[in-house]
Order: structure tokens, then C-alpha cells, then sequence
């Protein structure tokens, strides 16, 4: 009775090395499920049934304006089809949040809300969103459909190579940038939504669903199955994770971090983490970037994306032959020259030459006697000195802050 | 049996502080006797899909097998894991990566006598290999796709023969038997008074030893997963790469 050729549960033929006879694909699906089935016997838990996407033959009844061609993606915030709007000849996306959120208080207000913030974005390098409702109590994005793989895909077929991967990191800058200007935050910025259509355009997806969802702890394991949490958890910066409804941009700074690391080694930035540069064959000034993203305190990592983003373009154009040029040189050991446009600073040698030679003068009228002028001319001296050296310390001052006013070095 | 009334993945916990990816990662350059045995360990359980991938990418049999030992040989030999592999992460990923270096670099570098001989540190059914080889369907998916799927394969024979192995020194084998179907089940849709009747038990009890062996079942595939990744965070997401490259079949 062992030898069956059809599997009784997806109705597929069984591959002849079929192991223990069973569907090997049935088999690891049931791996997949959490550990209490509502079948399974004993107390049924209390929890809400795991978001299950319709089909699109179901979807379509829905959706009399689209063919629904199939399901493409699903995760914790939904699931998406790929469509075809026969009207304008396109192809779309259309994303299903799960019909639970909707129940949520205040849902609909926040989602009108959001969804027209999100229409406003409009960026070679976001996805756009065409249309936004609720239908049969599921609400839906309807957006650009993009035709190619997400980061996190490139990376396990092992499709990117570091320098390809650094040239994405400075279209995702532009893009989060645009977005952080308009006032949106991101706030679930992984490999799975970033990505790269056929020409190899980058297109960020699922802006600022996270916020939609009102999630006010980390996301709801029961909307999303454990693994999906695990997944956006890492790359989720330390005070989203406490406070998620009080984050700004910086935490998608954080995350384009974790993203960052785990582009050029593999791995994911986990507690103590290694500088890149030490775990695999990467330009050690990117080290400085990717810590800098990282930074536990939102005020100590960059505060513009863009920063970033000019930082890895920097690297990633100087190449190793030329010496180190970041966007904001940190904790610089010697002081660096004054700019030329600050005006202290142009008057800072004048000052100590008039002092020097007001100085020698005096030095002179005391040696010849004239001890009236001599008193003159050091008074005059010991005043440009102290102009000088003031005008000196403030150079220092500045030195370690950008032009922003924003400190740039850690005393400690 | 305790655990069956606990809420579940705490239960194999203490298993991911010594998985075998992650041991043999951490050791490195080290050549501990522990990441040895967990490497050993590691290929005797998947050295089959690299057999396969390497036939697929057009070498003969006998060089397959020779290559497939001397690939594991130079591999537990010498420590080649530090070098920094993005694809570390996962034993699959970086078996990949490893093997197409070494059909790029090595292989033809080594003399045809010099080629497999005498090196066989790991007992690998390689004559059996061919058999096995020769009984797949025609199969046009590229060399990767089909390592994948062997992958899964392997994985899935292991998780099941430590399932049934557990069940045999239970003295509950035949139990195993007639339940085995219900793990690709999705529950309602299995004829439990049938099973019942066969088995000479009653249903509610049917239910019940189904819960525990898909219980289990999950719990060994949880393990064996976080075997074969270095953090097991990243067991989910290997685990659905698996199912998707199974869907292709």
C-alpha cells in the first residue's frame, strides 16, 4: 500500500524518491504550520485563524475590473497577486491586507489616511499605488506591478555581487530620502521589499504598511506566523521594537543597516556583530557606514538617509586607490583646514600676523627705551592674541560638528 | 509523553545552541574534533544532491563519485571554512558555492590517476549513487534546481527515518506505518474511522496519535533545519526556499 503514485493531498504524482512514499512537498508545507492545528485534537487554542490569501479564482468575484492572474507573494502583511487592468492594458499588483485589520478601531480613517500620503509618492524608485479600497472586507492596494526578483531573492541565488549590491544601497538612499521629505517613514525596510525590475531598477514596495496595521508592539505573530516576525524583528531598529508608534526616519536608517551588513557578509548584524571588513573582502571604510546605520541611539546614526547613501557612492566610486572621502569625515585626529566661506576663519592668519609683528614692535620700543609705545603696541598684541586664540578654539568647536550644527564625534 | 502538552518550540530550544552548521562555523579555522564530527555528520546526511548535481553539470559516473570523495575529503581535511562566503549561512548555499569552486579551480587540476584512489574518509554508498541516479524521471531543471530538490529530499528522509527510528524503539512501528499519510494531510480530510479500525482503536485515540506524530514530526524537520543553518532564524526562510523549489516539480 506503500507504493502510491498520486499524493492524496495535493493530488500531484509522487517522485520516485519520495521519501517513506509521502509528497515531499506536502510534507515540508506541514512543516511549516505552526506546532497546534484546530484539527488536531485536544483544546483548540484561542487564536485567531492565520491569514489564509483567497485564491484568485475567489479574488476575481471581488475585483470585476481585473483579471487576477495568480498569487505572487505572501507574508505577514498580506498577500499579492499579479492582475491585469484590461481597461488601461497594465499589469498591476494588487496587495490584500488581512480582512482582521480592518476590524481594528479607527481603521478606516488611518487607512484613507495613509493610503493617499502613500499615493503622493511618487519616485522612479517606489512603487507606486494606483487605487486603494476595501472589498468583501478586505482592504487592498492596488500598484505598479514589477516585474523581477526581490534583494532577498538575488542574495540566495547568490545573483549579486558586493559592488553590484553597493550600487543598489545608493538608489534606495535616493528613494527613502524622497519619501522621508513627504513626511513617511518606511518602518519595515528589508531584502523582501526592495526590488529590482528587469532594467535593474531598484522599487522600494510596502511603504509604510507597517504603520497602517497600527501595530503598536512588534507585529502581531498572529497575523503574520512566527517566521515572518523573526524576519522583519532583525532588521528592525532597537526603538521601534519598544516604541513603534513613536519612530521617525531614523529607523529605516537602522534598517537599510541590517540590510547593508547582510549584503556585504551574508550574515545578519546580530548583537556583537564583526566589521564587515572582517568577515568578508569588503572596502574597510565601509565599516564607518555600516556602524554608523547601526547605532543604537537614533541621534548618534546618520540622521539623513542621503548621507548614507553618499557615503557608500563615495567608497564605491573612489575605489581603493584613493583615500578615504566620506560625506562627514568622523572624529578627525588633526583638526582639517577651515573652510573657506567662514569668515572667522579667514581673518584667523591676518589676526596672528598683526599680533606677531605688533609683538616684534614692541619687543623693539622696550629694547630702544620707549617704554609709552612699548606698553602700546603689547596691549594691542595681547588683545589680537586673544581674538586669535578664541577665534582658534571656535575653529576647533566646529571641526567636529557638520554644518548642520549636529555633532559628529563621540567624546567618549 | 510531556512535551505534547507544552506549547511546542520551546521544546528543541537546547538543540539550536549546538546545531552543525553553526558548530562547524564557529570552529573555523580551529579543526575541532566536535566540528568534525558535525561536519561528517552533515555530508554523510547530504552528500547525495552534490552527487547528483555534479552528474547533472555532464560528469561521467565514475568521475562523480570520484569527485563527490575527494570533494568531502578536501573539505573535512582542511578547514576551507574561513573563507568569507555570503552563502555561509546555510550549509546548502555554501555546499554550492564550495563545489563550483571546486569544479572550476581543482578538479581538472588533479592528474586523472591522482583522482579519487584511495581517499575515502567518509563511507559514502557512491556505487549505489548510480542506481539511485538512474531511477529519477527525466528531470529538465537546471543543475541548481535539482540540487534543491535533492536537498529537500535528503532533508525530509533524514527527519523521517529519526521519526520512524523513535517509533521502532517505541515498539510502535506499525503505528508509524498506517499514520505516516496523515503527516502530508490536512487533517479533516483523513479517514480516521478508517484508521481507526485498522489500527483497533478508537477515534478519538486515532486523533491523538495523529497530533503527536505530526507533533514530533515538526519538531524533528525544526531541528534538522536548524542543523543546517548557522542562526536559526534563518531555519524559516531556508525552510520555504525548500518548498518553493520543490513546487517546480
Amino acid at each position: 500500500m506503500d507504493t502510491i503514485q498520486i499524493c492524496p493531498s495535493c493530488g500531484r504524482p509522487l517522485p520516485s524518491n519520495a521519501p517513506k512514499g509521502l509528497c515531499p512537498e506536502c510534507l515540508l508545507k506541514a512543516g511549516l504550520q505552526t506546532e497546534t492545528q484546530p484539527n488536531a485534537g485536544g483544546p483548540a487554542p484561542p487564536k485567531p485563524p492565520p491569514f489564509v490569501p483567497p485564491s484568485p479564482a475567489e479574488l476575481a468575484r471581488h475585483f470585476p475590473q481585473l483579471e487576477i492572474l495568480e498569487l505572487i507573494g505572501r507574508g505577514g502583511m498580506g498577500a499579492v497577486y499579479k492582475a491585469r487592468q484590461p481597461s488601461l492594458d497594465r499589469l498591476v499588483a494588487l496587495k490584500i491586507l488581512p480582512p482582521g485589520v480592518a476590524g481594528d478601531p479607527g481603521f478606516a480613517e488611518r487607512f484613507t489616511r495613509e493610503a493617499r500620503a502613500l499615493a503622493r509618492l511618487s519616485h522612479p524608485n517606489i512603487v507606486a499605488v494606483y487605487d486603494f479600497g476595501q472589498a468583501a472586507g478586505m482592504p487592498f492596494f492596488l500598484m505598479e506591478y514589477v516585474d523581477g526578483p526581490n534583494l532577498r531573492e538575488l542574495e540566495r541565488g547568490g545573483k549579486l555581487n558586493p559592488r553590484e549590491a553597493m550600487q543598489i544601497i545608493p538608489r534606495i538612499c535616493e528613494a527613502l530620502q524622497f519619501a522621508h521629505d513627504e513626511g513617511i517613514v518606511h518602518r519595515d525596510i528589508k531584502p523582501e521589499n526592495i526590488l529590482l525590475d528587469k532594467k535593474g531598477r531598484v522599487k522600494i514596495a510596502d511603504f509604510g504598511i507597517a504603520k497602517l496595521l497600527g501595530q503598536t508592539t512588534v507585529p502581531d505573530a498572529a497575523l503574520t506566523g512566527a517566521g515572518d516576525v523573526v524576519g522583519t524583528l532583525n532588521y528592525m531598529a532597537p526603538e521601534q521594537r519598544e516604541k513603534p508608534l513613536t519612530v521617525d526616519h531614523r529607523a529605516d536608517i537602522f534598517s537599510l543597516g541590517v540590510v547593508l551588513y547582510e549584503l556585504l557578509t551574508g550574515e545578519l548584524p546580530l548583537g556583537k556583530f564583526a566589521p564587515p571588513s572582517k568577515m568578508a573582502q569588503v572596502d574597510v571604510r565601509l565599516d564607518e557606514v555600516v556602524v554608523r546605520a547601526l547605532e543604537k541611539e537614533p541621534a548618534r546614526r546618520y540622521q539623513h538617509v542621503s548621507d548614507l547613501g553618499t557615503d557608500v557612492q563615495n567608497i564605491t566610486a573612489a575605489g581603493s586607490a584613493n583615500p578615504p572621502l566620506l560625506s562627514q569625515p568622523p572624529a578627525p585626529v588633526v583638526p582639517p583646514a577651515p573652510p573657506p566661506e567662514e569668515p572667522s576663519d579667514c581673518r584667523i592668519l591676518p589676526a596672528f600676523l598683526l599680533a606677531f609683528i605688533f609683538g616684534i614692535f614692541g619687543a623693539h620700543r622696550f629694547y630702544v627705551g620707549k617704554i609709552g609705545t612699548a606698553f602700546l603696541q603689547l596691549f594691542t598684541f595681547g588683545g589680537l592674541g586673544i581674538w586669535a586664540t578664541i577665534d582658534w578654539i571656535l575653529i576647533l568647536c566646529k571641526a567636529f560638528k557638520d554644518k548642520k550644527g549636529r555633532r559628529i564625534t563621540k567624546w567618549t | 509523553m510531556d512535551p505534547s502538552g507544552t506549547a511546542g518550540t520551546e521544546g528543541s530550544g537546547a538543540r539550536f545552541v549546538t546545531t552543525h552548521w553553526s558548530v562547524v562555523l564557529v570552529a573555523g579555522r580551529t579543526d575541532s574534533t566536535r566540528a568534525q564530527t558535525a561536519l561528517a555528520r552533515l555530508c554523510q546526511t547530504y552528500w547525495y544532491p552534490l552527487y547528483a548535481y555534479v552528474r547533472r553539470r555532464g560528469h561521467s559516473p565514475q568521475d562523480s563519485q570520484d569527485l563527490t570523495q575527494e570533494f568531502f575529503a578536501r573539505l573535512l581535511e582542511r578547514h576551507t571554512l574561513a573563507i568569507a562566503d555570503p552563502n555561509r549561512g546555510r550549509f546548502r548555499s555554501f555546499l554550492l558555492s564550495t563545489i563550483n569552486h571546486f569544479l572550476a579551480h581543482e578538479w581538472e587540476k588533479l592528474g586523472a590517476q591522482k583522482r579519487g584512489g584511495s581517499r575515502q574518509i567518509l563511507s559514502l554508498d557512491l556505487a549505489r549513487a548510480e542506481e539511485r541516479y538512474d531511477l529519477e524521471p527525466t528531470d529538465n531543471s537546471t543543475p541548481d534546481k535539482l540540487f534543491d530538490k535533492h536537498w529537500a529530499t535528503a532533508l525530509l528522509e533524514e527527519v523521517l527515518s529519526q521519526l520512524e527510528a523513535e517509533y521502532q524503539q517505541a515498539g510502535k512501528a506499525d503505528l508509524f506505518a498506517s499514520l505516516k499519510q496523515t503527516l502530508t494531510g490536512t487533517g479533516e480530510s483523513q479517514p480516521y474511522a478508517v484508521l481507526a479500525t485498522r489500527l483497533g482503536m478508537n477515534e478519538p485515540a486515532v486523533k491523538v496519535a495523529v497530533h503527536r506524530l505530526r507533533k514530533r514530526y515538526r519538531e524533528l524537520l525544526r531541528a534538522e533545519m536548524a542543523n543546517i543553518v548557522a542562526d536559526p532564524e534563518q531555519a524559516d526562510d531556508e525552510l520555504r526556499h525548500l518548498v518553493t523549489s520543490l513546487a517546480g516539480r
